[in-house]
């Protein structure tokens, strides 16, 4: 018996002597408890933020998680980068031009650009083979690249090479034509390359180091180089993350944040306002539940400033391919789909506004988008994409319109009279994961059955789990009218069609009864595919797009209905001052940012957006020109 | 008696002894005339003020959270109710006398929510408790007393407890997707091995007791000694047990809900109500969200849990002469 | 008894092998969309394929099963494929187990040191002032939600003696909230059920008995009464004290303290079978070595218990 005490105690002092040792390294004290909002001038270097998503890998050739790549951009560059207001300027390229045909892009590196290790030595010189090694590490099958498809859906032979029909890598279409020159070439004729090339996928990696550490690059912050604005210092998965600016950086006089410390805490949402007024962090989202208490207390509610929106586009589907049990009534409910009436009906009768406050309170209106692409995205000769043709009709009306829905409600009963049953069963699934999302759904069906009636419809809201929810739902078409979401992936209005062509897996359109034209094609394929086939004349290419887009709304195929993100944050860092671009890399950048002595208040947001419209028009403009 | 012993089992041999046969009448011999366990036990119970209060206490929550949908000016806990000056919902609304509880973040009566979710939590938590403590005590005390299962229930008991119940819950939501059943049925899956475990522990510690070996030499059925000899001392400590299930059904719901393997939210019940509640705890004016859940689950935990102490006690044979 | 142990340990070793083959069944029914995490809806087919191939996952079933047992056999445990893909297991554990090693110890001595202590004072003052003092504090901890009183401790208590609200492994100061929230509930557990032993064990007849005989009530109480009230907790005691490596999911993840709390739950849902195989490896070996010596121990205290005869045939 005393024996086994004396065991039991040793392996205690045993156990609690081990610990791993390279936690140890570099102690990071967060300030505790500091009251008053503003800081001292002196510590205006560093910025300290709560995280709640944690980044699995550093892999940014694997990666396709915006978290994870988040990072890698401030850790790596690419060829070219953006300024705040959405240009393309040079970074790791100072110069490049494409050939006659759009088909060979060629970029000039700069010189003298190092990689370095974590500790800060010099590794090798960044030189245009690495980015051919980063496409040959992509397309190699071993590697489980996440991103494989962006660079062989553009990149000559890259398919090809991906799927071993051919094996020699110098038939792809990137080259290193010396140290400093390297050029791509494309498989077909791609206006947007250049919006492309800004994606993680893209950026370049020395081959020999990854020969040297094989499998474990990007595992932790010793298995990676950098060449970026920062460098991983510490890297505690579950714990906090360090970036330091990275002292021989070609760029470093744009580089203000001298440090980012990032805390790791499962309950950031819950945790983080609150420690943003004890002065421990310097950046927190205020979510909607605690906004209120936010904006009625005066001292708080001039520390805290609306969100930019993001550019996930968020829609409301209605299903042309019904897959659901039959008490739900799949047949019934594609009778009544195909009928026009009817989904106008439900197309106006839906009140979005409603909907929306499960989020967005105060502010509705900022997160509502009446098309799929959101504004601010593309942009033409100083005309907004959403401007275009027939869009610019419906970016300015609300689709909420009672008047209409009744019109259309009765157009649609006596259409369907003897065909479909009333009220038609509608099933609405929603993903228990996220609580905003099952307010909204009980909302919406208490909404739309006010307004058109249960002798009409019977929204079924149906609760389904995470696990596998969109294989589930979505993509095996078992819902009625769903939420979806989607999020661009180049600089061109073709990025928002991927779900709604024929191999979309989203709400199946080209299926819709009565749409077909004489080469067996819906409309609004035929409509996509001439818009795509048009790569030289970009004004008509955009409103190509556009009045594809204005058709499948005026159809009500689908019901916009807002932009991703918004809400409020309580954050030193000045939002229009970030690389300003929807997609790829740049806009995850803390290059260019510095912290305020004082949060920004939403007057001033509001402010600063105005001068940063105008300001970007004429940027844009010139940048055109 | 002029002979010497030689050797003590010399003389002994079967011969001499017969297997004794269990008789009814006798034992009614050694017993009280006039006592009736269960008597007795009411009766040291009801001695127990603050007991009696705390289990009037379950009973009219329980009648209450049953009838409340039929009182008049009740309200439905899905009901999204709108403001008439902005046409949009009554979010947040302050305890007042139109919505006693306030309501929540999307306009639905907080009051009607708390009974329904009351409701459903008690319903888990009484049917999954009473599931964990039947079977846990059968399998418990088979476990712990007939030898013939002990290697066969240790092993399933190890298997058993072994497997995450969180891949059998992710795994049963996917395939019966969430709602009050399926978080049921997840529950008893596994829920009585730690009373199992308890009950065969403590059987094992005084199953060897002298008067268990005179009974078993008498002859008594396992299944006598089992309800007479064991349960019986056992039943204080398994009364608390059980009384502490049906609140621990109603926790673990809780955690269920805060792991993201809860009821949906429109499914109220406690879990997500007080999960919803601690979101706002922050925040002044919406901790009412928080606090009333909070009450009622305190009020059911700690009316079961006096009410089984006193009970145990009172359970106690020893504690009635 | 040595002839016990071994049989025990053998049947064990069976137990876990049927255990860890349930559980990589298990995770083999879970959708396959769940390997990919948000990533799922920008890939393709080919993309989708390749991953899961290069996963292991396309190989036929039973091959999958002997290539992880062949890897157990020769010690390895394997690399996580979610969680963190590419980093060895062995790392990811080795460097999160101590953080709830230490908590969780931590915690545990300071539930029996005042847990044990308050239960038998509960119990010889029955029905008095500290009886009702210490039910109070019980029947408080046991009935409010944890998740709620901890987020009060550590936002308000942190406020009023200015303690760090988040851990940090470089300031001591940062480990007294979550020890002291980890340890309240233990505190009423064990205080709770000593009490209701001992109150069982003071009703006996030998203690009658000893009194009569005229021994004094300290030597009754130390020589007697605690041994046997600890009986029935000490089956308990191996089984908490290793399972101490599991962490609090609670307290982890509110005051981010990057230890194991949480974690089997985090790959169950993302669907690192790797991870989750190892730590149910590490679990289940806990939960049947702890059971196991849980009753030696409770032979040990008690020698009346007969572990490996007894019961009725």
């Amino acid at each position: 018996m005393r024996r086994l005490v004396v065991f039991i105690l040793s392996i205690f002092i045993f156990l609690w002597g081990c610990s791993p040792k390279e936690y140890k390294k570099v102690p990071v004290a967060l300030e505790s408890n500091k009251s008053v909002a503003t800081r001292g001038t002196e510590k205006l270097q560093d910025f300290r933020y709560l995280y709640s998503g944690e980044v699995t890998t550093l892999n940014y050739l694997k990666t396709n998680s915006s978290n994870e790549i988040g990072i890698a951009s401030n850790l790596v560059d690419s060829l070219v980068e953006y300024d705040k207001f959405g240009l393309i300027k040079p970074a790791l390229a100072i110069d490049w031009e494409v050939s006659e045909d759009n088909m060979v892009w060629t970029f000039i590196l700069r010189q003298g650009v190092n990689w370095y290790t974590v500790d800060g030595y010099a590794f090798a010189e960044v030189l245009a083979q690495d980015f051919v090694d980063s496409a040959k590490y992509i397309l190699d099958l071993n590697n489980d690249s996440s991103t494989a498809n962006i660079v062989y859906g553009v990149i000559k032979n890259a398919e090809k090479y991906y799927r071993g029909d051919i094996t020699d890598f110098s038939q792809v279409g990137v080259k290193a034509i010396d140290n400093y020159k390297l050029e791509y070439t494309l498989e077909k004729p791609v206006p947007y390359f250049l919006s492309m090339i800004t994606h993680a996928c893209f950026l370049p990696i020395n081959g020999e180091f990854l020969k040297e550490v094989g499998d474990k690059f990007g595992t932790d912050n010793y298995n990676f180089l950098y060449n970026g604005a920062y460098i991983l210092d510490t890297f505690e998965p579950q714990s906090r993350r360090v970036l330091i600016a990275n002292d021989n950086y070609w760029d470093k006089e744009h580089v203000y944040i001298k440090k980012i410390v990032g805390r790791y805490n499962k309950e950031a949402l819950t945790l983080a306002p609150e420690l943003f007024i004890r002065g421990e962090v310097d950046s927190a989202k205020v979510s909607s539940i605690v906004l209120d208490e936010w904006i009625n207390n005066p001292e708080r509610e001039k520390q805290i400033r609306p969100n930019r929106a993001n550019y996930f586009s968020y829609f409301y589907s209605f299903n042309f391919n019904p897959n659901f049990a039959e008490k739900f009534e799949p047949d019934n409910w594609e009778l009544a789909v195909n009928n026009l009436a009817f989904r106008k009906a439900i197309f106006h009768g839906f009140n979005r506004k409603a909907a929306v406050l499960t989020e967005e309170p105060y502010s509705p209106n900022n997160r509502l988008l009446n098309t799929i692409t959101p504004k601010n995205f593309l942009d033409f000769e100083g005309t907004d994409y959403t401007q275009l043709g027939s869009l610019a009709d419906i970016s300015h009306t609300d689709s909420f319109n009672k008047e209409l829905a009744l019109e259309y409600k009765e157009k649609a009963i006596d259409e369907l009279k003897g065909i479909a049953c009333f009220p038609v069963k509608v099933l609405m699934p929603y993903n228990t994961g996220s609580v905003e999302w099952a307010s909204r759904a009980q909302v919406i069906e208490q909404q739309l059955e006010n307004i058109l009636g249960i002798d009409f419809i019977d929204i079924i809201i149906d609760a389904r789990p995470p696990t596998g929810f969109l294989s589930k739902t979505r993509r095996s078409g078992d819902y009625s009218i769903l939420e979806c979401n989607w999020g661009p992936d180049f600089a061109d209005p073709e990025t928002y069609t991927t779900p709604f062509g024929p191999d979309g897996t989203y709400n199946y359109p080209h299926l819709a009864l009565g749409y077909e034209e004489d080469n067996g094609k819906s409309i609004y394929e035929n409509m996509l595919n001439i818009a795509k086939r048009e790569v030289y004349n970009m004004g008509k290419r955009y409103k190509l797009f556009a009045e594809a887009e204005a058709f499948l709304i005026n159809q009500a195929f689908v019901i916009p209905y807002s932009v991703g993100s918004g809400g409020y944050s309580a954050s030193r860092l000045n939002p229009f001052e970030s690389q300003y671009s929807p997609y790829g890399i740049s806009s995850s950048k803390f290059k260019g940012q510095k912290i305020m002595e004082k949060p920004m208040n939403t007057e001033q947001f509001n402010e600063s957006q105005k001068q940063w419209e105008i300001e970007r028009r004429k940027a844009l403009k010139a940048g055109n020109r | 008696m002029n002979y010497k012993i030689e050797k003590l089992s010399i003389g002994i041999n079967k011969e001499l002894f017969e297997f004794a046969q269990y008789n009814a009448n006798n034992e009614k011999l050694s017993n009280y005339l006039n006592y009736s366990y269960w008597r007795s036990t009411i009766y040291a119970f009801s001695k127990n003020k603050i007991a009696l209060f705390f289990l009037y206490l379950v009973i009219i929550l329980m009648i209450f959270t049953i009838i409340q949908p039929y009182l008049p000016y009740q309200k439905s806990p899905i009901q999204i109710f709108i403001d008439e000056n902005t046409g949009m919902q009554l979010r947040n609304h302050k305890p007042n006398s139109e919505f006693y509880f306030g309501t929540n973040s999307i306009g639905q009566d907080l009051w009607a929510r708390i009974w329904s979710g009351t409701r459903t939590s008690l319903l888990i938590g009484i049917l999954v408790g009473l599931w964990e403590s039947i079977i846990g005590i059968i399998v418990g005390a088979l476990w712990g007393y007939v030898k013939g299962l002990e290697k066969l229930v240790t092993g399933i008991y190890n298997i058993l407890d072994n497997i995450p119940s969180t891949i059998i819950l992710v795994l049963l939501t996917y395939i019966m997707e969430p709602s009050i059943s399926t978080l049921i049925f997840a529950m008893c899956i596994t829920g009585w091995l730690p009373m199992a475990r308890f009950v065969r522990n403590q059987i094992v510690i005084i199953r060897d007791r002298e008067y268990n070996l005179a009974s078993r030499t008498l002859g008594t059925p396992t299944q006598r000694i089992i309800t007479r000899n064991l349960l019986p001392y056992l039943v204080s400590v398994i009364m608390l047990r059980l009384a502490l299930a049906i609140p621990g059904a109603i926790g673990s719901e809780v955690f269920l809900t805060y792991i993201g393997l809860g009821l949906p939210i429109n499914i109220p019940s406690l879990g997500n109500l007080i999960n919803e509640g601690r979101i706002v705890m922050m925040v002044e004016s919406l901790r009412y969200q928080l606090i009333f859940p909070a009450i009622i689950l305190s009020l059911i935990t700690i009316s079961f849990y006096v009410v089984g102490n006193a009970f145990a006690d009172a359970a106690d044979p020893r504690n009635h002469v | 008894m040595i002839r016990y142990i071994i049989k025990r340990l053998l049947q064990s070793i069976i137990t876990l092998f049927i255990v860890l083959t349930i559980v990589f069944f298990l995770m083999r029914l879970m959708p396959e969309e769940g390997y990919f995490g948000e990533n799922y809806e920008k890939l393709d087919e080919v993309q989708r394929e390749t991953i899961l191939t290069n996963m292991g996952l396309r190989n036929p079933i039973h091959i999958q099963l002997i290539d992880f047992y062949k890897g157990l056999f020769q010690g390895d445990l394997g690399k996580s494929i979610i969680y963190r893909p590419g980093v060895e297991i062995v790392g990811i554990l080795k460097s999160k187990i101590p953080y709830s090693l230490k908590s969780g110890l931590a915690a545990l001595m300071i539930s029996l040191i005042a847990g044990i202590p308050l239960g038998i004072s509960m119990a010889l003052n029955k029905d008095k002032m500290w009886d009702s003092i210490g039910t109070g504090y019980i029947v408080f901890i046991s009935a409010f939600p944890s998740a709620v009183y901890y987020l009060f401790l550590q936002l308000y208590i942190s406020d009023i003696f200015k303690l760090p609200v988040l851990f940090n492994v470089d300031d001591m100061r940062s480990w007294i909230l979550p020890i002291v929230s980890m340890s309240l509930g233990g505190i009423a557990s064990y205080a709770m059920w000593m009490r209701r032993y001992i109150i069982d064990e003071l009703n006996k007849d030998y203690v009658k008995l000893a009194r009569a005989k005229g021994l004094n009530k300290k030597s009754i109480m130390v020589h007697h009464v605690l041994r046997n009230a600890f009986v029935p907790m000490v089956q308990y005691l191996p089984s908490t004290i290793l399972f101490t490596i599991s962490g609090s999911i609670y307290i982890e993840s509110l005051y981010s303290i990057p230890g194991m709390g949480g974690l089997l739950v985090d790959v169950i849902q993302r669907q690192d079978n790797t991870l989750v195989q190892a730590i149910v490896l590490i679990y289940s070996s806990i939960g049947i070595f702890g059971l196991f010596t849980g009753d030696i121990l409770m032979v040990l205290l008690d020698p009346r218990i007969k572990i490996q005869r007894g019961g009725s045939r």
